[in-house]
């Protein structure tokens, strides 16, 4: 089961701390004085050979978003660098405060504060943050990072439904873009197509982040970034090391957001699995941090096992929602539905991936707890009297036979899901983990009488491929976490026409317009508390029609040296909170 | 000399033309698609086709190949606006996944293999050529007995089982080596001893494998030359048995062995894949494996496969301009 | 009589193989004198250049079994060859006794110059620069008749011919006059015409350096040809011994008559097919008891008490210096083989 690439961040606006399984973050660092923490190395190591983007307008995963804010880039609003829910609200980073909203949250208006300086000296302007927004309008060259700016901001789009500007590189429908985006002085002004009452979260995104026209070097800018954060590249090299060396342009009275403490940082990358998760069992480099968090299923056993480590780990919720999707269009009989749901085996597969305690407790929701208030326990799934965490082949057979009674679209697809030469074909990623998994699928559905072969693709190919709705089969395995605290980044996504990442192609389904009409609610409801209550009864809807199955509230692991202080979990970024870490003087 | 130096040096020309259209041919019809490579999450038909544009793979197969071609005596130009900048000549292309021009890379990554080549190269002639020596010299006593065994171990072991033993169980295991500086590369000249350092064990484990097969080739080749008639003769006129060793049977025997050195040589300069990876190096090995497996990067994938090509075609070449200045039968008059 | 300068007694040299103890020459005694030429006669596997590489010593010392003697009467006194170490024999090899072969392409070394192969025999035994050696290479390629011989002394084996070739071995193997040259199978190789240019050099040779010559061959025309005196040999021991008129016109064994039979003869009409010996050599493991030609012999019979099969003839003398190993009768052998050449 793989997830998506590019992860998504999550915010916590409860105490969702309470469901932090197995092992507490490490100590905060209150009783350390400044002077200790301040100097050093850190040191992370990596077994990728780069980093897959340092452009801001193309990075799009939570950890390397986490990285870069807090030692590169500087956006006008950042999340709070604590650990716990405290950490997912927002604080002033370039601007003065956290977004003025007008006209119904279609306009917001951002004054950028003074002293705010780039590497070489030069202040960053209204004009640096308006040409850094429209970069990622250059889809040919600014590819994979979030694309809000070309959703949200009031630009029309072109008959062939891209939009009308194609960024700053060829300039065509400038003028729209600058429209939508404007400068007045120190203040800059974003006109969006609909209203958007988070809007400001989205500005915590690295896309939103000022750029310096001068210093753009379009694809090369994915290597070259321009510094304003504290810290700035002295060398990068792939396949070897990234490090950075302090930015003495920065300006401590400017950031109300970043202490720097270590002299310098380094991510090293290339260094073999085994090889990395050696250094942390046996603490060889005691200013090593594990920038790929987890280890080796063996060696996280042994690591975790091991009572001396307890200060150098960690094991917390991730942002994700692990889930099979069903394809509605194809399996279009919620009893079937219900009948795979009910088959699968899910404590084995739990087991495959390192147990409840690593891997991850079965879910109820396509929306995680750490939500907040857009969570709510659901009825009926795995809280149905007849789920059985082993499966429960008995109901499964029931759920077929009444579908075979009801004749129609449903006694076709279970007729097909009982032959043995059809029977339901499920999309995975090759993978040595999913390969055992398929197995253990093929039994517990054979229990069943449902027959299930397997879509094997190889990884680098495979969400463009089950994005395809011509491509699709019956299942597909895929993993989704928030982009911001609000499920406006979950249940419209994943389940509405327009969504970025729709696996179950449910719009066809009869009971889609009903959702669909929720999710509009939804969106344009400016009042929290009455968007989180739609939003919970969208999510029933969802599970109740089984439109994804088998949802896996997954867990992440973290391992550093002795010698690192102040890690803790950054729970909107659903990885280190990098602005506490120091090392150890 | 100059007539067939200069027809052989078409042919080299004509074979690489041939290998780098091979290359375009090949990976027109492959079932990946790199387009759809790097979308993870919004991956949509219309972003895949605006990648591949991107990647310059919209455009019919020809025309594609033409560009390198032309892209090889002027450079190329990429991008527009202030998004544009120029890959100096020979171009190969530029490489959307690492944000370089392919040359570029390749000037960078070749030092390191040619470092991993030559050491390796220089460690398993001598242990190899002097363990079959001995062997045959000693052959079916126990130097010989020891020397099979040798080879049977380094033969069948491949590389990436014994780079991992090497790695995990000698270096880490008893931290001969920094597990941070695996793979490092520091320039000889600058600082010998840390280079030396890096490629001590990928040299061993390298030289191991070649070795073995040497000291079988030297062994049964020096068996076979000293079975030959003008050995008999030369005891026959009152040489002593070490003269006729080295003198006359070493002389004979060794010019298989060249040839075979030579080509072997080649090979591992266009990269040594498996124990570039083990051990981090990055050479063009690793470019290449990456290339092709990962990013599925047309543009390296060409410059790799060209250089490789290259190399072994050249060193064909050389080795057969070798092989007629020790074997004057062969001398074209 | 002046002492031969070979001489060899009750030579013995066994093989140990796999199959068993290859008993290669079993009693071969024989001698040479300064001058003289004695050619050694047999089918392959006869056992013919056995006994010579043990003169020479090119046997591998760990595993041939080599007993008897073979005696080198030089003028510092007699050597004998087997009883020596190999760094003694060393010291004789290329000076005192020396050695061609058969194929001169594969004999000489490819890699290296004729010139440079002929200096490296002399300066072995002589004290003298490369200059020095090479100066008497091309003397003695000038005296085997190898013309423009300074120029080709910079050639390969290569570039040389086939007559050309042994020439220069030749010219190898006599550059330090050695008393003693051992001729194997010298123009088996090589076409008719040169053969006889070959033969020709080594007669005058022989005549200019007073060198004794051991000729192996198989081809009696070629014996005829060179040689003073011939040993037979058959399946590692000697059938029959005598001056090369003896040999031709009075064969005394019915080995010796097959072989002279089995020639084309240009005054035989040509029609009727040569007669060979039927049937094939023992194999040298295991021997028969009594005489090794019995099973091929066409004259057997006429022994009264099938002796042939019991008992192995002695090698004796039955006319003066002629030595056979038959129990017939000379009288009978005489009788068939005038039957036989009519």
């Amino acid at each position: 089961m793989s997830v998506t690439r590019k992860g998504r961040r999550v915010l916590a606006a409860t105490a969702a701390s309470a469901l932090l399984a197995g092992s507490m973050m490490a100590a905060t660092s209150t009783s350390v004085s400044a002077a200790d923490k301040t100097g050093g190395t850190l040191l992370f190591v990596t077994f990728a050979d780069q980093l897959d983007h340092m452009d801001p307008a193309r990075v799009y995963t939570g950890r390397d978003i986490a990285f870069l804010n807090t030692y590169l880039f500087r956006n006008l609003v950042m999340y709070k660098a604590v650990p716990g829910s405290a950490g997912a609200s927002l604080v002033p980073d370039l601007a003065t405060n956290t977004g003025v909203p007008s006209n119904s949250a279609k306009t917001w208006k951002f004054t950028l504060r003074k002293g705010i300086t780039w590497q070489d000296g030069s202040a960053i302007t209204c004009a640096d943050v308006k040409y850094g927004v429209s970069r990622v309008f250059a889809q040919d060259v600014i590819t994979d990072g979030p694309q809000y700016a070309v959703s949200m901001l009031d630009i029309p789009k072109s008959a062939d439904g891209t939009s009308a500007y194609k960024g700053p590189y060829k300039g065509t429908g400038q003028a729209l873009f600058d429209k939508a985006v404007s400068c007045k002085g120190n203040t800059v002004t974003f006109k969006l197509s609909r209203s958007v009452a988070d809007f400001n979260y989205a500005l915590t995104y690295p896309a939103f982040a000022p750029v310096k026209k001068s210093k753009d070097t379009g694809d090369k800018y994915d290597v070259k970034p321009f510094a304003s954060g504290p810290y700035k590249i002295a060398s990068y090299k792939i396949g070897d090391a990234l490090t950075l060396e302090r930015n003495p342009k920065w300006k401590k009275s400017s950031d109300t957001v970043r202490t720097p403490y270590p002299d310098t940082v380094q991510l090293r990358f290339g260094v073999a699995q085994e090889v990395r998760d050696q250094i942390f069992l046996q603490d060889s480099i005691p200013n090593a941090i594990n920038f790929d968090g987890g280890m080796l299923p063996t060696n996280i056993r042994k690591f975790f096992a091991d009572d001396s480590t307890k200060k150098r780990r960690m094991n917390v919720y991730d942002p994700y929602v692990r889930y099979a999707a069903m394809n509605v269009k194809k399996v279009n009989c919620l009893e079937v539905r219900q009948a795979v749901f009910f088959a699968i085996n899910t404590q084995a597969l739990i087991d495959l991936s390192g147990g409840s305690v690593f891997y991850g407790d079965p879910g109820d929701n396509p929306v995680k707890p750490v939500l907040g208030v857009d969570y709510t326990k659901t009825t009926g799934n795995i809280h149905d009297s007849a789920w059985k965490i082993t499966g429960n082949a008995d109901k499964a057979k029931a759920l077929i036979a009444a579908a075979k009674a009801k004749g129609g679209a449903c006694a076709d697809v279970a007729a097909r899901a009982t032959d043995a030469d059809r029977g339901l074909v499920w999309d995975m990623a090759i993978s040595a983990t999913n390969q055992k998994a398929a197995v253990l699928m093929t039994n517990a559905l054979k229990d069943a009488g449902i027959s299930v072969k397997f879509n094997w693709i190889p990884p680098g190919q495979y969400y463009s491929t089950v994005l395809d709705s011509t491509k699709e089969n019956d299942i597909a395995t895929a993993g989704w976490g928030a982009d911001w605290a609000n499920a406006s980044t979950v249940l419209p996504e994943l389940f509405t026409k327009e969504g970025g990442f729709n696996l179950s192609l449910n719009w066809d389904d009869p009971a889609y317009p009903a959702f669909k009409s929720l999710m509009t609610k939804a969106l344009n409801e400016t009042n929290r508390a009455k968007q989180a209550a739609i939003w919970k009864q969208g999510s029933q809807y969802v599970m109740d029609q089984y439109w994804i199955i088998r949802p896996v509230f997954s867990k992440t692991q973290f391992a550093w040296g002795s010698g690192i202080g102040g890690v803790n979990y950054w729970e909107p970024q659903g990885n280190y909170l990098f602005p506490t870490m120091y090392v150890k003087q | 000399m100059a007539k067939y130096l200069a027809k052989r040096i078409a042919y080299t020309v004509l074979i690489l033309i041939l290998v780098s259209i091979s290359v375009y041919l090949i990976f027109s019809v492959l079932p990946m698609d790199p387009a759809a490579l790097t979308c993870g999450k919004t991956c949509r038909p219309d972003v895949i086709e605006a990648n591949r544009h991107r990647l310059g793979l919209d455009i019919p197969l020809w025309q594609q190949y033409w560009n390198f071609v032309r892209g090889m005596f002027v450079g190329r130009d990429y991008g527009t606006g202030q998004a544009a900048f120029h890959c100096d000549a020979p171009a190969f292309g530029y490489s959307f996944n690492r944000h370089e021009c392919v040359t570029t890379l390749i000037k960078e990554a070749f030092p390191v293999t040619l470092s991993l080549a030559i050491g390796a190269f220089v460690l398993w002639m001598i242990v190899g050529v002097s363990l079959g020596v001995i062997a045959a010299r000693f052959k079916h006593r126990i130097p010989d007995r020891l020397a099979t065994f040798f080879v049977l171990v380094g033969t069948s072991l491949p590389t990436f089982i014994t780079g991992l033993l090497m790695l995990v169980f000698i270096v880490m295991r008893f931290g001969l080596a920094n597990p941070l500086d695996i793979g490092k590369w520091v320039s000889p000249v600058t600082d010998p001893l840390g280079w030396m350092k890096t490629f001590i064990w990928p040299w061993m484990v390298l030289a191991l494998a070649y070795a073995a097969t040497y000291t079988r080739f030297t062994r049964s080749s020096v068996i076979e030359t000293s079975s030959e008639d003008y050995i008999r003769t030369a005891r026959s006129k009152g040489l002593s048995d070490r003269v006729v060793l080295w003198k006359h049977t070493l002389r004979a025997a060794v010019a298989p062995i060249v040839t075979m050195a030579g080509l072997d040589f080649a090979g591992l300069l266009g990269g040594a894949i498996i124990t570039e990876q083990i051990f981090n190096l990055p050479g063009l090995g690793r470019l290449a494996i990456r290339a092709v497996l990962i990013d599925y990067d047309l543009p390296t994938i060409v410059a790799t496969t060209l250089l490789a090509a290259s190399f072994v075609v050249v060193m064909n070449l050389i080795v057969d301009v070798l092989y007629a200045f020790i074997d004057p039968r062969v001398r074209v008059a | 009589m002046t002492t031969p300068f070979l001489e060899v007694r009750d030579l013995h040299v066994n093989f140990p193989t796999p199959d068993g103890m290859v008993k290669a020459n079993q009693g071969i005694s024989f001698t040479v004198a300064r001058g003289e030429t004695l050619a050694i006669v047999g089918e392959s596997g006869s056992g013919k250049s056995v006994s010579t590489l043990a003169v020479m010593g090119l046997h591998n010392r760990k595993v041939a079994r080599i007993t008897g003697q073979a005696i080198l009467n030089l003028e510092g006194g007699p050597v004998d060859v087997i009883a020596a170490s190999e760094s003694e024999v060393r010291k004789l090899r290329g000076k005192q006794m020396a050695m061609i072969f058969q194929d001169p392409m594969s004999s000489l070394h490819p890699y290296y110059t004729i010139g440079d192969q002929l200096s490296e025999a002399w300066r072995l035994h002589n004290h003298g620069s490369k200059r020095d050696g090479l100066k008497r290479a091309v003397e003695m390629l000038d005296i085997v008749g190898i013309p423009g011989a300074a120029k080709r002394a910079k050639d390969y084996p290569h570039q040389f011919s086939g007559g050309m070739r042994q020439r220069a071995m030749i010219a190898m193997a006599l550059i330090n006059n050695p008393a003693l040259l051992i001729a194997d199978e010298p123009t088996t190789a090589l076409d008719v015409t040169v053969q006889s240019q070959i033969l020709q050099l080594l007669r005058d040779l022989q005549r200019d350096f007073n060198t004794a010559i051991v000729l192996i061959t198989h081809d009696l025309g070629v014996v005829a040809e060179l040689s003073d005196r011939v040993n037979v040999m058959y399946a590692g021991r000697i059938v029959e011994q005598a001056t090369i008129d003896d040999v031709f016109y009075k064969p005394m064994m019915p080995y010796t008559m097959g072989l002279l039979e089995s020639i084309p003869r240009v005054d035989r009409g040509s029609g009727g097919r040569l007669r060979a010996i039927p049937g094939q050599p023992p194999s040298l493991i295991v021997l028969p008891k009594g005489c090794s030609f019995e099973p091929r012999c066409h004259l057997k019979h006429q022994v009264v008490d099938g002796r042939c099969q019991s008992q192995l003839p002695d090698l004796e003398e039955v006319m003066p210096g002629h030595f056979g190993r038959c129990h017939l009768s000379p009288e009978a052998l005489t009788l068939a083989h005038v039957e036989g050449v009519r």
